[in-house]
């Protein structure tokens, strides 16, 4: 319910013990250290220690290769698995060990030779059906395409766009010589597939006879045979090749059965690059292993027991107020407050030393998303979604607290569902006016659509509360860092005009004959907006102290008049949501105003399910989204100090495998 | 005057609802045609992406149907009348008036929408963790197709034939 409180540790050990001790503490996985190099420069210790190397570029590359090969797997001979599975567990023993890590890589070696293999062949097949390609216009030819003549006379394959008429190209050759001949191979839409037959050392002359016309000679000489021969040859590879590919295929879905292998062997090497990241940051003599960095002090008497057992000098300081922005943050919470994790992570995590926000933020959270998304359905399913989701996948971390959240949201939207009497929008009462029936579902204690007005209100008074309740945190922080002046004279002074205005209003609304009331309210606010404007001058010098009141009411007039208003959005989004519902069962039930058929039944339910789905998902993220806004902007705006650094210790990160809890 | 009433209040509150439906359709078809044209293209590099590319694709698709919505309830207002001829030019405008939020918040928020769309298509593509984050900025301007929504609905409400 709070942000964890850290200690520094300073520890030295011994070199030998690097390995093991390193293992212990990523099993503890609750020790965070900091580079520690750069804080030695220029000090007496920095000829002694040196950083410590590691080999995390090669580790990286092994996870990459097995990562590769697993994917290989899953493309080649794809496992069924269903939609929402638990990742399987192991014992963190298991997955520090490092054996069959060397048996791993060579398989996973062995799958990429194969796919480079694979690659190699699909470019050799592409050449292939090039070839086949372009002897398709000479498939008539008898001759072999290497044939270059006889003793006397010279032949040459080429081609001639078609738009020049034979004759023209005839009487160029006979100019040169009358026993040249050009015969036609096959003729194209474009291009003329010509044969050139001419005395030999006339060749030169006849090309330079025809070229004038676009004749380019073809580039079949390399092969050998006629060119059916040559089709025939090329299919023959082709064949050959998609069989080895076949074959390449066939040992990679036979390497399936080590996909696990491959799996924990993958979550091994990133198990042993979290470690090989932490050992970069230490420094060290020959002997001596120096480390620094940050733990939990819950957690200082379950260490100082492997520190002990592994012979290390070590000590743990509170750290200063001048340490402060490099502590790590990690927060703690409960069940319950514990959901709105994701949304501090999202946002910024608090400060160390600051508040944590989740535990007061929660209650508004979710209040807030059931009003805006108000649907006993809706609920019913959000409940279902997290409930299916935490059983089925089991998830961690963060995805464990979004889970959460969707189910105290569901339950919540659930709630004000029955308040505003909506199931699927009007679904119920739609349903019983097509049956005939005059069934009505109870009376809404409040509903959007009639009482837009005073939702609206309902909202912004919620927006009150909820800002001064960002401001009571605020008060209580700044009495606790002596700060009992900054704390009256703003927070307070505005506490005084609510209590102001709250009496004020009570007076002229409630108890319109109690004219003391008003009064008494309306002293009270002339006394705190006295304080806000004393308070606003307390710091300022000189002219400053003119200009002071003037922007200090200036602000929190449009601050408070802007962030109220903000709250708005609460009845918008409920009423937007509760319209476009409405009005898609309109529309579903419209086919069966003249009695229910089974046609203008299956309408309904199309129409129904499709026009829902559509609702619920834009207001699922809608809601969430407003949500958040009125969060991080309006709520955290009266107290949040943003800009810890997560807490990332040494602990056991992996991609297939979860460790056992 | 006169050449309003010789159209008749009727005919303008179609004019009404249609401009709703077709202002903010063009809105979601020019929205979600630009996040489309983003998504098929990181689509042709990386296919695995496509199921994340179309949801970015749908957000601005909501316009037309938030133009749609109104269209249907100044449509059923209107012929829910025994006689369409009695409904006066005043009425007429009165409708037509409603329906102009959506028209308009939807044309142009859509137009909007869909441009962040696309860039979070970007997102996807280069922070695919972090796609999410571009979700969110597409709301953003959700919110203002909503007011649209609302205020349509509520005039319409308040018009009685």
């Amino acid at each position: 319910m709070a942000i964890v409180e850290m200690k520094k540790l300073r520890l030295l050990a011994v070199r030998d013990s690097k390995e093991e001790l390193l293992r212990e503490l990523i099993r503890h996985g609750c020790v965070q250290f900091t580079e520690l190099e750069p804080r030695l420069r220029g000090t007496e210790a920095e000829g002694l220690v040196r950083s410590e190397g590691s080999e995390l570029n090669a580790l990286k590359a092994k996870h990459q290769s097995l990562v590769h090969a697993v994917e290989l797997l899953d493309r080649y001979a794809p496992k069924k698995t269903k939609l929402l599975s638990a990742k399987p567990e192991l014992e963190d023993r298991v997955l520090i060990d490092d054996t069959g890590l060397a048996g791993a890589l060579k398989t996973a070696e062995t799958l990429e030779g194969y796919d480079t293999r694979i690659k190699r062949i699909s470019a050799e097949e592409s050449r292939q059906r090039a070839v086949i390609e372009s002897l398709q216009p000479w498939l008539d030819l008898d001759l072999p395409l290497n044939f270059e003549g006889t003793e006397r006379c010279s032949v040459l394959t080429g081609s001639l766009p078609s738009r020049i008429p034979v004759e023209e190209t005839e009487a160029a050759l006979a100019a040169v010589d009358e026993e040249s001949e050009l015969f036609t191979i096959r003729e194209e839409k474009k291009t003329r597939y010509v044969l050139l037959v001419c005395m030999r050392g006339q060749l030169a002359a006849m090309q330079d006879a025809l070229r004038p016309f676009g004749f380019t000679p073809s580039a079949l000489s390399g092969m050998n045979g006629t060119a059916r021969q040559c089709q025939l040859d090329a299919e023959q590879t082709l064949k050959e090749l998609a069989a080895e590919k076949e074959n390449c295929a066939h040992y990679i879905t036979d390497d399936a059965v080590h996909r696990d292998e491959l799996k924990l062997a993958a979550d091994r090497v990133n198990v042993k690059i979290a470690m090989a990241e932490a050992e970069e940051r230490l420094c060290g003599t020959e002997s001596v292993l120096v480390m620094e960095g940050w733990i939990p002090a819950e957690k200082e008497n379950e260490l100082a027991e492997v520190f002990e057992r592994f012979g290390c000098a070590w000590e743990t300081l509170d750290p200063t107020e001048e340490e402060y922005p490099e502590v790590p943050v990690k927060l703690k919470n409960n069940k319950f407050s514990d959901a709105l994790n994701m949304v501090t992570n999202m946002y910024s995590l608090p400060a160390y030393g600051t508040v944590d926000p989740n535990p007061v933020m929660a209650p508004f959270f979710i209040l807030f998303y059931g009003l805006m998304m108000a649907d006993m359905g809706y609920g019913i399913l959000m409940i279902l979604a997290a409930l299916v989701a935490m059983r089925k996948i089991r998830p961690r971390a963060g995805t464990l607290s979004f889970c959460r959240l969707l189910l105290y949201g569901g339950i919540s939207t659930f709630l004000v569902g029955v308040l505003t009497a909506s199931f699927f929008g009007n679904a119920p009462d739609v349903i019983a006016k097509m049956c005939g029936s005059s069934w009505k579902l109870w009376d809404p204690v409040f509903s959007p659509v009639n009482d837009s007005e005073r939702v609206l209100y309902g909202a912004m008074i919620l927006g009150v509360i909820h800002l001064n309740f960002g401001m009571a945190i605020n008060f209580r922080e700044k009495l606790r860092h002596g700060n009992a002046a900054g704390a009256v004279f703003e927070e307070g002074a505005q506490f005084v005009i609510l209590l102001g205005i709250v009496l004020y209003a009570l007076g002229l609304l409630v108890f319109p004959d109690a004219a003391l009331l008003q009064k008494l309210g309306l002293g009270i606010m002339i006394l705190g907006g006295a304080m806000l404007l004393l308070g606003s001058m307390r710091g300022a010098k000189g002219f400053g102290i003119i200009t002071a009141p003037f922007s200090c009411i200036y602000s929190t007039l449009t601050g408070w008049f802007g962030d109220v208003l903000s709250y708005s959005r609460i009845m918008a989004l409920m009423l937007a949501g509760g319209v476009v519902a409405q009005v898609f069962n309109t529309i579903a039930a419209m086919p069966s105003e003249k009695g229910v058929t089974p046609v203008s039944g299956v309408i309904f339910v199309v129409v129904f399910l499709i026009g829902h789905a559509l609702n619920f998902a834009l207001n699922l993220l809608g809601c969430f989204v407003h949500d958040l806004r009125l969060q991080c902007l309006e709520f955290f705006g009266k107290f949040y100090q943003d800009g810890g650094k997560p807490f990332e210790p040494l602990r056991i990160r992996t991609q297939y495998i979860n460790p056992q809890e | 005057m006169e050449f309003l009433n010789s159209i008749g209040g009727f005919a303008i509150g179609i004019l009404g609802a249609g401009l709703a439906a077709f202002m903010a359709g063009i809105g979601s078809a020019k929205g979600t045609g630009i996040a489309g044209e983003a998504g098929a293209g990181l689509v042709s590099e990386d296919p695995s992406k496509f199921g994340k590319a179309m949801i970015l694709q749908v957000i601005p698709g909501t316009q037309g149907l938030y133009g749609f919505v109104i269209w249907f309830l100044a449509f059923s207002k209107l012929t829910g009348v025994a006689d369409v001829s009695a409904i006066t030019v005043a009425q007429g405008l009165q409708i037509l008036g409603a329906c102009l939020p959506i028209g308009f918040a939807g044309l142009l928020s859509g137009i909007a929408q869909g441009k962040v769309a696309a860039a979070s298509v970007n997102i996807l593509a280069k922070k695919p963790d972090d796609w999410s984050k571009g979700m969110i900025l597409c709301i953003t301007v959700e919110f203002y197709a909503i007011l649209g929504l609302l205020a349509s609905f509520m005039m319409l409400n308040a018009v009685s034939l």
